[in-house]
């Protein structure tokens, strides 16, 4: 264990992934048996875990120490694992980097001068790293799959509605899910599979109802425009189309004409989602008080001028202005019908084939600050993981390639509950291509 | 009248339930502050809520009792608006999809007529926690919070403050039946808040005014009636009703500014996420059609029509349907319909009224008080004796006969015994015999006043008056 600690303690220094760690701190609600006996995990730290503080990455929420824990937590504690912390992200999951975090910086395992990802970056980093073998994060529009393939790991975002989002601080509701960075696609499985079910303390968790079709047999592969990838990436995604077609399963090239309305469509569901989400944060009862407030309304809106951090002031305001009447029509209502058509879209795709292949995000990690990527860059990037969330569709992302020394993944996503299926494909890929360790990795949690 | 006005009420009912709307924390009112608070009804980060089928069947069963048409698909929505005592700071109610709609209640007039009020909808939604200013101070109590609440919106159907009176007695008196609140307007488990409009005849709507803070049916109509008259001074000078929310003040019996359309917020209305569109099952329905019970105005056209009972007494017994579950059980033993109402209205009232108690809580049974009646039909006590009786049996919390029994009350009705009564009577008062031999037939209260004291009561009275009436004017 002390060795443990101080492997973890030495990479913490170079990528900042955990906002709390102490191994000890909830030893004792997890199960002494089950499958999962002593495996150290680590929580986004929106997440609920009873002991642990949950800040959300937010100096609104900074002294906040949470009374109860998570559905999917505590599933995974009943089956013997044990958190040992709390994972970096972006504020309340908004952005692409972690470097929102109002509380810390993470950075890439691969290369420390580049961001891991967001908003689950410190769990990706994390797993990357060999502190964990899988981290829980949150997938609002990416935030497991992108991550994951910046930092060389698998993230899976499941069908909405199979694993409880109880516990887990709502961002944009019916987007999001707790979703898994994991350091193999056979753990990944087993986490979902403990994860998965309905609970009654989320109404929005549905039957289980796969179709039973595992295994597949066509593969589409979503077309990529010139200039849509950076080299880097598009140069993986070809080598993933090359490996499948390997792999002995019928290629098709589709495209998915929706695509381009994804990305409008789904800023306005998040914010508009956001804008009340976040409206519980007021300084009354719990979180951030500031001091000097003469009336409750003072307190509320001098707390949350202070505690939240631009990204969230802008999507909160996004969000604020879509929803008022006599503007639903032109934002919200059209937003809804986007999303009809995306689902539309990926059920034509579906009805020819198993599963879908698509890139994940068109770059690899980029720079911290907005050098390589402006925010609105980063915004208008996430088209290719949030047309998932705006379908409900399972979507995993898998390592591809290293190019030059840093890991790129792809993604694929199958009709809801086909979860199986896509650890299908992906346990015959990590033959092909096993997972990549950064330098300095050691298996050290196994020892 | 100049102008033809009209009124539309919102009544909020908070509903009786084990737990709260979206958590399992219990609904109980008057508890220690912030007892009865979780995760869910605090607004914690990551807390869900999930929807009570107890608080669902109950809104259920208030929008059959309205005729309403039931979506088959309800949905919650979010009604976005910062409040301290609103944990969210969003509210979830129904807007779109509610779960009744298009339904109407009959109301009872004054004058006997029933008048149609279309109901416009019924929704389930949750309370807020309260503010309690306290000097410099603001203390916040949760334990109101995430308590189920049901609005029911009219249509603006009414025309005057006394219609909306009786719109929210008839209302509260039918939930009441219901048995999904226990309707009480001062400590708020009813809430209602009045809009009204006036126009010149054939104008259609004028600007309405929402008037709030109205504790009692009452003041529901002082507010309306005082509100026309302010629209009806406005519009008489050529000015113009300014569309406002306004608060009751009933030490003043005015209305004033609370803020203007301007001032209005933008609720921003949209589908909550986080909890599915609701199914009405058909099996929810029939669980719900087969809790449903004759609701008053039907009741007391019943008892009117098939019991022949005077208005009054079929008002007074459908008051509260305690009363009249109990005045049918009664009917259902084989007691006479006006000799139980009577009773009811009259002795045995007056009996809970002194004693402060419900007939619930009394020792006052239907087989009890059936007992009492057959004691006095077959007269083996009188009725005065039944009314003494009746104040024994609640101080002792036994059957009438037993204590007739215990206290040796049973009338005397052998021939032999109230003759020597009588002949001892008749003998201490000559001169009133004489009287009554006389022709002063009104003397004779007298002596059977007489003849009950000798006796404390006991003595068939008809038959007593008989033997005395025999004795003076047979032997003449």
């Amino acid at each position: 264990m002390k060795k443990y600690k101080e492997y973890v303690e030495n990479w913490e220094k170079k990528i900042g992934s955990f906002l709390q760690f102490d191994p000890e701190k909830a030893k004792a609600d997890s199960s002494s048996e089950g499958p999962l006996k002593g495996i150290p995990f680590g929580v986004k730290d929106n997440i609920a875990v009873k002991g642990f503080d949950m800040t959300c990455g937010s100096k609104i929420l900074e002294n906040f120490n949470c009374p109860y824990t998570a559905t999917a937590v505590e599933k995974l504690q009943n089956k013997g694992a044990v958190v040992v912390g709390k994972m970096n992200m972006d504020e309340f999951g908004m952005g692409s980097s972690t470097d929102n975090s109002a509380l810390g910086e993470t950075n890439n395992p691969w290369d420390t001068s580049r961001v891991a990802g967001g908003s689950s970056g410190g769990s990706a980093a994390a797993v990357a790293a060999g502190l964990v073998p899988f981290a829980l994060g949150s997938d609002t529009g990416g935030s497991v799959r992108q991550p994951a393939s910046f930092c060389g790991v698998y993230g899976l975002k499941p069908t909405y509605g199979t694993v409880s989002r109880y516990g887990l601080t709502a961002y944009a509701s019916s987007l999001e899910t707790i979703g898994i960075c994991a350091e193999s696609t056979a753990m990944t499985r087993d986490v979902f599979n403990i994860i998965k079910g309905i609970d009654v303390m989320d109404n929005t968790t549905v039957d289980y109802k796969p179709s039973g079709k595992d295994d597949s047999n066509t593969i589409a592969v979503l077309k990529v425009g010139e200039g849509d990838l950076s080299d880097d990436v598009l140069n993986s995604y070809k080598v993933s189309q090359q490996r499948i077609t390997d792999l002995g399963y019928t290629v098709t090239e589709v495209e998915l004409p929706t695509l381009k309305y994804v990305v409008p469509a789904y800023y306005v569901i998040a914010t508009a989602e956001a804008s009340a989400n976040l409206a519980r944060f007021n300084g009354i009862r719990y979180g951030l008080a500031e001091k000097g407030a003469e009336t409750p309304s003072d307190l509320m809106q001098m707390s949350r001028h202070s505690g939240f951090g631009d990204e969230v002031k802008l999507r909160i305001l996004l969000g604020t202005y879509v929803l008022r009447s006599g503007f639903q029509d032109q934002y919200y209502h059209r937003a809804q019908k986007i999303r009809t058509a995306i689902l539309n879209d990926f059920n034509r795709i579906f009805e020819q084939a198993d599963a879908l292949m698509l890139p994940v995000f068109p770059t690899g990690a980029f720079h911290h600050g907005s050098s390589d990527l402006t925010q609105l860059q980063q915004k208008s990037a996430d088209l290719y993981t949030c047309s998932a969330n705006l379908a409900g569709l399972p979507a995993l992302a898998v390592p591809s390639t290293i190019e030059k020394g840093l890991p790129i993944g792809v993604q694929f996503t199958a009709p809801a509950f086909e979860e199986e299926r896509l650890f299908r494909i992906s346990e015959k890929l990590e033959e092909v291509f096993p997972v990549q360790n950064p330098e300095g990795y050691s298996k050290e949690w196994n020892k | 009248m100049k102008y033809q006005s009209f009124v539309g009420l919102e009544i909020h009912i908070q509903l009786i339930s084990e737990t709260k709307v979206f958590c399992s924390c219990p609904n109980n009112f008057g508890d220690e502050p912030n007892t009865n608070i979780c995760p869910v009804c605090l607004g914690y980060p990551g807390a869900l809520p999930s929807l009570n089928e107890e608080a669902v069947f109950k809104a259920l069963k208030v929008c059959k009792a309205l005729n309403c048409h039931i979506n088959e698909k309800a949905v919650f929505d979010r009604k976005n608006y910062f409040y301290p005592d609103m944990p969210k700071n969003y509210q979830i109610t129904q807007f779109e999809s509610p779960f009744g709609v298009d339904g109407y209640f009959n109301l009872e007039l004054d004058d006997g007529s029933f008048k149609k009020i279309r109901i416009h909808d019924v929704h389930l939604e949750e309370d807020a926690g309260k503010m309690i200013h306290d000097g410099y101070q603001s203390r916040l109590d949760y334990n109101r919070a995430g308590t189920p609440l049901l609005e029911i919106v009219t249509e603006p159907d009414l025309v005057a403050g006394r219609d909306a009176e009786l719109f929210v007695q008839q209302f509260r008196q039918m939930v009441r039946y219901l048995e999904v609140t226990d309707g009480n307007m001062e400590e708020g488990s009813l809430r209602c808040d009045a809009n009204t409009s006036i126009n010149l005849p054939g104008m259609g709507l004028g600007t309405k005014t929402e008037v709030k803070n109205l504790n009692s049916s009452r003041f529901v109509n002082k507010a309306l009636t005082y509100e026309i008259k302010r629209h009806g001074k406005i519009l008489d000078k050529g000015g113009e009703i300014i569309q406002e929310t306004r608060l009751w003040d009933e030490k003043t019996s005015t209305s004033k500014s609370m803020r203007t359309k301007e001032d209005s917020h933008d609720y921003r209305y949209f589908p909550e996420p986080d909890l599915p569109p609701y199914r009405v099952t058909a099996e929810m329905m029939g669980k719900v059609e087969s809790a449903m019970v004759e609701l008053p105005n039907d009741r007391k056209k019943r008892y009117i029509k098939d019991q022949n009972l005077s208005v009054e007494q079929a008002a007074f017994i459908t008051g509260e349907r305690e009363t009249a579950d109990w005045f049918d059980s009664l009917l259902k033993l084989g007691a006479e319909s006006n000799q139980s109402a009577s009773w009811l209205s009259g002795d045995i009232q007056k009996v809970l009224n002194r004693e402060e108690v419900t007939l619930e809580e009394s020792p006052f049974t239907a087989e009890r008080i059936k007992e009492l009646f057959d004691l006095i039909n077959t007269k083996k006590i009188s009725n005065n004796i039944g009314k003494d009786l009746l104040q024994a049996m609640f101080k002792e919390d036994k059957d009438p006969s037993l204590l007739v029994k215990e206290k040796g009350l049973e009338q005397v009705s052998d021939t032999g015994a109230v003759e020597k009564v009588v002949d001892e009577v008749l003998a201490a008062h000559p001169a009133v015999v004489d009287a009554v031999r006389a022709g002063e037939d009104k003397q004779v209260g007298f002596l059977m006043g007489q003849l009950m004291k000798a006796t404390g009561g006991k003595v068939n009275p008809q038959m007593a008056r008989e033997i005395i009436m025999n004795k003076i004017k047979g032997s003449e």
